[in-house]
C-alpha cells in the first residue's frame, strides 16, 4: 500500500521518516510500566512447576503426598487434573502440559504446585519425587536418524524426523561438472538461548463472568487462546489473554510457556489470582532454544566468479518437541543460498527429535544457521578464485526480476546489490587495509563481510493478515488497538506514529491499547519481521476510514463545507476557508459510537508461481543486508576482539530512524554473541550452561560501536514503503566475523561460537599442519 | 526463619560468634548469597561484617600496608596507596566482576572463598601477602599461600575471622603485570590469569621475577623454577618462550564448562610470553 | 525483624524475615516493581539500586542490611515530577527497547556519573558492564549516558 495520496489534507504532528520518541519510553524509564512479572495484587498464590530432571524416561509414578501435606500448599496438580486434552503444539500436537507416561527432556513439566508464598512453593517442589524407568536417550541428529535409535515420539510415522524438505532447481549434479572451482565445507552452529531479561511470567484469575484471564509475557495472545482452551476443555471464547509490554522475547515467547499452567492453576486457586514467574535457571531449562545445526555445503563457480551450482544438506536438532522446528528448518532451507542467483540447486533439510531441550523460534528463525554456512562458502570460493569477497557478492547478488535459488522471481524491492554498493563506498571498507596494518604485538587483524536476505511474513500456506482497530474516544483522543504484541521492538509506538501521521496528530493525542484478546482484533504473532508491515498496512486503512468519518462529522457541523476544506491539527480539525476549528472531542460527541471506531484489514501478498517449490510455499518479499566487521585476534589466547561493525540494511523505507537503528544494533549484538561466546551446552540431555554465569552473552564492553546505515528502497506494498527490519541484522555477524577471523588467522573455524579456545586451537592446528585454507 | 546480626565491633562479633556456633559470616554477600540460593538452604543465623569497624581500615604502617578484610574492591581501586604501590593488585581488581560486584564484594570475601579463579589471589601471592587471622583471644599472621589450602578451603579454624591483609610495599619491581583471560570482557570468571612482578636492569636483564597463575590448578599456582630460569636473561620473546615448558609442567588445570585443561595449560605459558610486549616500561595501573 | 530505613527520601518501616531478599521486599512487600529481577545471582544488574548513593544488587542483599540505610530506586530519582537527566537522555536517545534492563541501567549510570562526571565512551561501557541488556547492543545506552554527562556539564547541575 502506498502512502495515502490525499495530498489535499495537510498534516502536522507525527512525521514519517523522522524519529519520534517511543510511546513506552517514559513509563519504562520511570519504572512505572507494569510487565507480566510485576503483578502482586491481592491475595494471590504462587504457582510453580516440578520438572523432570532426566532427559528420557517412562514416568511410572508421582509422589506428591509430602508436598500436599505442607502447610501453605493449596494444591499439587498432575496430568490427572487436566480436564481437557493434555497435548499442545502449533503444528504437531504432541507436547503434554504435564507429563503423563513419558519424559522427553530434562525440563519436562511433571507437576504443578500452588502455594501461599515462594518459600513454601520451593519447599513443596523439592518434596515431590518421581518414579521412572530411564530410557536410552537420543542426543544428536546423527543418532536421531539411525534406524536403530530409540523413537522419541512412538506415534510419529517418520521415526525421529520432524520434517524433511527438498528443493531441486536446475540440474545440480550436472552443473557441478561444469564448474571451474568447487568448494566444500561442514559447518556447525550451536543452540542459542534467548536470554531475555524478563524470564517467562504471568498472572491469571477467573473474571466475574467466568472467563479465565491470563496476563502473560507472550508474543501470541490470540493463538494462545486456542492452545489453552482445549487443555481446560472449554471454548476458546472462555479464555482472555492479555499481553502487556514484554521484557524481551525474540521468538522465545512465541507460543505457550506459562499460559496453560496458569489456567490450570486458576481452576484450583479457590478464587484467588495466581502468579507464575520462572527463575533464570528454569527459563534456561524449560524455555525453547535456537536449533543447533550441522550443515554440509558444496558451492561451484565459474572462473569469473559466477555461482553455478549449490548443494546443501541441513540437519537441525529440534529437541524433544518441535512447536515450529520443521518450519524453522524449512525457512533455513529456503534461505540456504542466501541472497544469490544460483541456477542449479539441491537443498535437502531435516529437522529431528532428540532428548535435548525443545527447539523453537529465535530471531531469524532458521536463517542465521544457513547464512553462517553459505556466507563462509562464498568467501572460500572467492579465495579459491582469487576474487575480492565483495566483488564476488556483487556479481552474484539477486536483483529485482531475478529468480532466487528456489526459482521464484523477485518481483518486489530487492536491495542486496544496493547494500553491497553502499558498503563499498563506506570509509570502513576503504580504510580496511590501513587498519589491518596497525596490529600491536601478538595481535593479528582481519576484515570480513557477509550479505544476507530474510523473508518477511508467514509462508503462503498461512495467511499473514492483520485487523487494525482505531477509535476516536469521547475525550477526543485517537486510540489505536494494537493487535500485535510489542515485545520490546517498539512496534506499538510505530503504530501510534502511523495513525498519528495519517490523522495529523501528535503524541499527546494518541493512546495505545496493547494486545488483549477481548479488546483488540486478531492480527497474528509478533514475529517473522511482519509486525509493522502487516499491521501497519491494516492500520493505515483503519486510520483513513476514521479520517473520513471525522471529516464527515465535521462537514455536518460546518454548513456548506466540503471534505477537501478540512485540515487535521493536533486535537482538532480546521475548516480552512472559514478558519473555524472543531475540537476532536467536540466532534466525537456528535458521532455515533459505531462511527468513532473503524477497522482495517491487510493480507500480505504471496507468490503465485512455484507454490510447490518448498513445504508451505516460498516467500515473495525479502529484506537484505550487508555487514562489515573489523576483528583483532590475540595469538596468545585466540580471543577475538570485534573492533568496528557496519550494518547496511534494505528494509524498505524507514518510518522511525531511531526505532530502526534499535532493531539493527540489537540484532547485531545478538549475532555477535552467537558468533563468539554463546553456546548452549547440553551433555547427555542435561544442561551444562545453566545460568547467566556460564551461558555467556555480551556485555557493554564486548560490543563495539555499530554503524547502521539504511538503504531506503521503496517497497511498494509496504506501509509507507517499509519492509521488516527485526531479523535481518541477526544473520550477518557470525559469518562476517568468521570471515574476518579467517582473514586474520589464515585458517577457518568451522564450528561456532568462535571462542578464544576454538580460535586458539585453529591457530595451533595451522601451525602444526602448515595448512592454509 | 533466619536471624541476621550486624555487629559494630569485633567485641560484639565475638559475643555473637560464641552464642551462635552455627552462624555463617558474610561480608559483601556476593559469594555467600549466590551459594545459599543454589542450595536453597539458609542458616538460622547470619552475621554481617559491614559494621565491624576494625575491618574497614586501609592504612600504611612502617613500610607495609594493612587492608581491612571488609575493604570493598571499589574502595581499594580508588585508594591512592593501592594504586601507587600495588598496581598488580589494582589491575586485577579492575577486572573483577562488574561495578556493582566491586561495590559490594570485599577482599576478605574473595580470599575466604578460596576459589582458584579468585582474582585477588594471584596478585597477593606475588606480593607475598600475609593474612591476619583473629580469634577472641589472639591473632596470627599467615602467608597467603599457607592460608589457602584447596578449592574452597582455608586454614581458618573454628571461631576465627580474617581481619585483614598485610602487604609489604614492593616498589623495587619495575613491571607489575596482570592479565585475565575470561570468556568476555566484563563479568568474566578467569579461565586463566597471571600476576607477574619483574625487575630488570637498565639493559633489560631480568633481576627478579615472581609469577602466580589463577584457574590453572586447585589453588593459585606459583613456580620458583620458572622464576629462577628467567633471572639473568634479557626480558624478551626468546627468554620467555624458553620458560614456557617449565610453566606448563607446574600447572595442573582441569576441564570445566568454561574451558578445557589443555587450553588452560597453553594459556599459562602464553600469558608469560605476553611480557615480551611489555619491554622495559614499568607498567602502572 | 523490624527494620527502618529511608526509601526514596521517605522513612520506611518494615517487619519481615531478616534474610528476605531486598528485591522481594521492594517488589512484593512494598509494591515498588520498578526494580527488576533478571537472574537472582548478581549476573544481570536488573535489580541495581542505590544504597547510600552507591550501586548495589538488590538480589544479593538481605533485608537486615537495609537498617539505617538510604535507599534509592528508579521510582525515587525524579525531582518535582521531572525526569532525572539520565532518564531524559535514555528516552531521547532511544536507549530503551523492552525496558526490562532500563531501571538497573539508569541506577548504574547514576553511580558512574557520581564518581566520574565526564566519562569517556570506554569508561561508560565499563560503568554499565554489570548490567546486561539483550535488546539494544548497548550503543544507544552509551550515547544516552554520554549525553546526560554533557548536559549536566552544561547546566552546571550537581
Ligand atoms: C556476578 C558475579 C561476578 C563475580 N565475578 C568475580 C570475578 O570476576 N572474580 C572474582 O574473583 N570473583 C568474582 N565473583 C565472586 C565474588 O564477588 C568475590 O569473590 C568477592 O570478593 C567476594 O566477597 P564478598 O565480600 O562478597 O564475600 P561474601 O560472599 O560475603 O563471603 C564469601 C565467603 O567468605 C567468608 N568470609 C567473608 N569475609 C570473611 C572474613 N572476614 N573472615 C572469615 N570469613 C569471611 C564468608 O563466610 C563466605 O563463606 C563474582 C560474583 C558474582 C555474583
Ligand atoms: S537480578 Fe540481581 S543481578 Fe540479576
Ligand atoms: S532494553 Fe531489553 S534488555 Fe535492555
Amino acid at each position: 500500500m502506498k502512502e495515502p495520496e490525499n495530498g489535499e489534507i495537510e498534516r502536522a504532528g507525527y512525521d514519517i521518516g523522522k524519529t519520534a520518541h517511543r510511546a513506552d519510553a517514559y513509563a519504562k524509564v520511570t519504572g512505572r510500566e507494569k510487565y507480566a512479572a510485576d503483578y502482586y495484587d491481592g491475595e494471590f498464590l504462587w504457582a510453580g512447576v516440578k520438572r523432570a530432571g532426566v532427559p528420557h524416561a517412562a514416568l511410572t509414578g508421582i509422589h506428591a503426598e509430602d508436598a500436599r501435606a505442607l502447610p501453605g500448599v493449596i494444591a499439587v496438580l498432575t496430568h490427572h487434573d487436566i480436564p481437557g486434552e493434555n497435548r499442545i503444539g502449533i503444528i504437531r500436537k504432541n507436547q503434554p502440559v504435564l507429563a503423563d507416561t513419558r519424559i522427553r527432556h530434562s525440563g519436562e513439566a511433571v507437576a504443578l504446585v500452588l502455594a501461599e508464598n515462594r518459600e513454601t512453593l520451593k519447599d513443596a517442589l523439592n518434596r515431590i519425587t518421581l518414579d521412572y524407568e530411564a530410557l536410552p536417550g537420543v542426543f544428536s541428529v546423527e543418532e536421531a536418524l539411525k534406524e536403530t535409535s530409540p523413537r522419541i515420539h512412538e506415534d510419529n510415522p517418520e521415526g525421529n524426523v520432524v520434517k524433511a524438505v527438498a528443493v531441486e532447481t536446475g540440474d545440480s549434479a550436472k552443473a557441478f561438472n561444469e564448474c571451474d572451482a568447487v568448494v566444500e565445507g561442514v559447518f556447525e552452529v550451536p543452540a542459542q538461548e534467548h536470554a531475555y531479561l524478563e524470564t517467562e511470567s504471568g498472572w491469571a484469575y477467573q473474571g466475574e463472568d467466568g472467563t479465565y484471564v491470563i496476563v502473560a509475557s507472550t508474543q501470541t495472545p490470540f493463538r494462545d487462546c486456542f492452545e489453552i482452551a482445549p487443555v481446560l476443555g472449554i471454548d476458546p471464547a472462555g479464555i482472555r489473554v492479555i499481553a502487556p509490554y514484554l521484557g524481551g522475547a525474540f521468538g522465545g515467547k512465541d507460543g505457550i510457556t506459562v499460559q496453560c499452567l496458569l489456567a490450570l492453576a486458576v481452576l484450583h486457586s479457590r478464587g484467588r489470582p495466581v502468579k507464575m514467574w520462572w527463575d533464570r535457571e528454569e527459563s534456561f531449562l524449560a524455555g525453547v532454544k535456537r536449533l543447533s545445526a550441522k550443515m554440509h555445503y558444496r558451492l561451484g563457480a565459474k572462473n569469473d566468479g559466477e555461482f553455478h551450482a549449490l548443494e546443501c544438506r541441513l540437519y537441525y536438532d529440534g529437541g524433544a518437541y518441535s512447536p515450529l522446528g520443521g518450519e524453522i528448518m524449512t525457512l533455513g532451507a529456503e534461505h540456504a543460498g542466501c541472497a544469490y542467483r544460483i541456477p542449479n540447486v539441491s537443498i535437502k533439510g531435516w529437522c529431528v527429535y532428540t532428548n535435548n531441550p525443545v527447539g523453537g523460534p529465535f530471531r531469524g528463525f532458521g536463517v542465521p544457521q544457513v547464512t553462517a554456512a553459505m556466507e563462509q562458502m562464498v568467501d572460500m570460493a572467492a579465495q579459491r578464485l582469487g576474487i575480492d569477497p565483495l566483488a564476488i557478492r556483487l556479481k552474484n547478488a539477486v536483483r529485482k526480476g531475478d529468480r532466487n535459488c528456489l526459482g521464484v522471481t523477485l518481483t518486489n524491492s530487492t536491495g542486496a546489490v544496493e547494500c553491497l554498493e553502499k558498503m563499498s563506498s563506506h570509509p570502513l571498507w576503504k580504510g580496511r587495509a590501513a587498519w589491518k596494518e596497525e596490529a600491536g604485538p601478538f595481535k593479528v587483524r582481519g576484515v570480513g563481510v557477509a550479505c544476507m536476505a530474510h523473508a518477511m511474513g508467514y509462508p503462503p500456506m498461512v495467511a499473514d493478515e492483520a485487523r487494525a482497530k482505531i477509535e476516536l474516544t469521547v475525550e477526543g483522543k485517537i486510540r489505536v488497538y494494537a493487535g500485535v504484541v510489542d515485545m520490546g521492538q517498539g512496534n506499538a509506538s510505530t503504530y501510534a506514529q502511523i495513525a498519528g501521521y495519517v490523522l495529523g496528530q501528535d503524541a499527546s493525542a494518541m493512546e495505545l491499547v496493547l494486545p488483549d484478546t477481548a479488546r483488540t482484533l486478531p492480527s497474528g504473532s509478533s514475529s517473522a519481521s511482519r509486525t509493522t508491515y502487516t499491521y501497519g498496512n491494516a492500520l493505515i486503512e483503519a486510520a483513513r476510514s476514521l479520517e473520513k468519518a471525522i471529516i464527515k462529522a465535521a462537514c455536518e457541523r460546518v454548513p456548506g463545507s466540503v471534505a477537501e476544506g478540512f485540515l487535521f491539527l493536533p486535537g482538532k480539525v480546521r475548516h480552512t476557508p472559514t478558519g473555524r476549528e472543531l475540537l476532536l472531542e467536540e466532534l466525537a460527541a456528535f458521532m455515533d459510537d459505531s462511527a468513532r471506531v473503524t477497522t482495517g484489514y491487510f493480507k500480505m501478498p504471496v507468490v503465485r508461481e512455484k507454490l510447490d517449490a518448498i513445504y508451505m510455499g516460498p516467500h515473495l518479499i525479502f529484506s537484505y543486508g550487508a555487514h562489515l566487521v573489523y576483528v583483532e585476534v590475540d595469538e596468545l589466547t585466540g580471543q577475538v576482539d570485534v573492533a568496528r561493525y557496519l550494518a547496511v540494511t534494505d528494509a524498505g523505507r524507514v518510518i522511525n530512524p531511531q526505532v530502526f537503528a534499535q532493531q539493527i544494533e540489537g540484532a547485531v549484538a545478538q549475532g555477535m554473541g552467537y558468533a563468539l561466546t554463546e553456546d548452549f551446552k547440553v551433555r547427555k540431555g542435561r544442561i551444562v550452561t545453566r545460568d547467566l554465569s556460564t551461558y555467556i552473552i555480551p556485555t557493554s564492553m564486548d560490543i563495539p560501536a555499530i554503524d547502521s546505515v539504511p538503504v531506503e528502497i521503496d517497497e511498494e506494498t509496504g506501509p509507507f514503503g517499509l519492509k521488516g527490519a527485526g531479523e535481518i541484522g541477526m544473520s550477518g555477524p557470525l559469518p562476517a566475523i568468521a570471515n574476518a577471523v579467517s582473514d586474520a588467522c589464515g585458517t577457518r573455524v568451522f564450528r561456532a561460537p568462535m571462542t578464544g579456545e576454538a580460535v586458539y586451537g585453529a591457530l595451533i592446528r595451522k601451525k602444526e599442519e602448515g595448512t592454509v585454507l | 526463619m533466619t536471624t541476621v546480626y550486624r555487629p559494630g565491633s569485633l567485641d560484639e562479633f565475638w559475643d555473637m560468634r560464641e552464642k551462635y556456633g552455627e552462624a555463617l559470616v558474610f561480608a559483601g554477600g556476593t559469594d555467600l548469597f549466590v551459594k545459599l540460593r543454589a542450595l536453597n538452604k539458609y542458616p538460622p543465623v547470619l552475621i554481617g561484617l559491614a559494621g565491624v569497624k576494625e575491618l574497614q581500615s586501609i592504612e600504611e604502617l612502617s613500610g607495609a600496608v594493612f587492608i581491612g578484610a571488609h575493604a570493598t574492591h571499589t574502595r581499594l581501586l580508588s585508594h591512592p596507596r593501592i594504586r601507587e604501590h600495588f598496581p598488580v593488585l589494582a589491575s586485577a581488581l579492575r577486572s573483577l566482576g562488574s561495578p556493582p560486584i566491586r561495590n559490594m564484594g570485599t577482599i576478605g570475601g574473595n580470599i575466604c572463598t578460596a576459589s582458584p579463579a579468585g582474582d585477588v589471589l594471584p596478585p597477593l601471592y606475588v606480593l607475598g601477602a600475609q593474612v591476619e587471622l583473629r580469634k577472641k583471644d589472639g591473632s596470627r599472621r599467615v602467608p597467603i599461600r599457607e592460608f589457602i589450602l584447596g578449592p574452597g578451603t582455608t586454614a581458618l579454624t573454628d571461631g576465627e575471622l580474617l581481619s585483614g591483609v598485610w602487604l609489604k610495599k614492593e616498589d623495587s619491581f619495575t613491571i607489575h603485570h596482570f592479565e585475565k583471560v575470561g570468556q568476555r570482557k566484563a563479568l568474566a570468571i578467569a579461565v586463566a590469569s597471571l600476576a607477574a612482578l619483574v625487575t630488570t636492569t637498565e639493559t633489560g636483564i631480568v633481576e627478579k621475577a615472581r609469577f602466580a597463575w589463577g584457574s590453572v590448578g586447585p589453588t593459585v599456582v606459583t613456580s620458583q623454577d620458572a622464576e629462577d630460569a628467567l633471572v639473568g636473561l634479557p626480558l624478551g620473546l626468546k627468554a620467555l618462550q624458553s620458560i614456557v615448558p617449565i610453566v606448563e609442567r607446574s600447572v595442573s588445570p582441569i576441564d570445566d564448562v568454561r574451558a578445557s585443561a589443555a587450553y588452560r595449560k597453553a594459556l599459562a605459558g602464553n600469558l608469560v610470553v605476553r611480557l615480551a610486549g611489555r619491554g622495559r616500561e614499568p607498567l602502572r595501573a | 525483624m523490624k527494620i527502618g530505613f529511608t526509601l526514596n527520601g521517605k522513612n520506611t518501616f518494615i517487619d519481615v524475615d531478616a534474610a528476605r531478599r531486598v528485591i522481594d521486599v521492594l517488589r512484593e512487600d512494598l509494591e515498588m516493581t520498578g526494580t527488576k529481577e533478571g537472574c537472582g545471582t548478581g549476573e544481570c544488574g536488573a535489580c541495581t539500586i542505590l544504597v547510600n548513593s552507591e550501586s548495589r544488587l538488590a538480589c544479593l542483599m538481605v533485608a537486615a542490611q537495609l537498617e539505617g540505610a538510604e535507599v534509592t530506586t528508579i521510582e525515587g530519582i525524579e525531582r518535582d515530577g521531572r525526569l532525572h537527566p539520565l532518564q531524559k537522555a535514555f528516552v531521547e536517545h532511544g536507549a530503551i527497547q523492552c525496558g526490562f534492563c532500563t531501571p538497573g541501567m539508569v541506577m548504574a549510570s547514576i553511580d558512574l556519573l557520581s564518581r566520574n562526571p565526564e566519562p569517556t565512551q570506554a569508561e561508560i561501557r565499563e560503568g554499565i558492564s554489570g548490567n546486561l541488556c539483550r535488546c539494544t547492543g548497548y550503543q544507544k545506552i552509551v550515547e544516552a549516558v554520554a549525553a546526560a554527562a554533557a548536559a549536566k556539564e552544561k547546566d552546571g547541575l550537581p
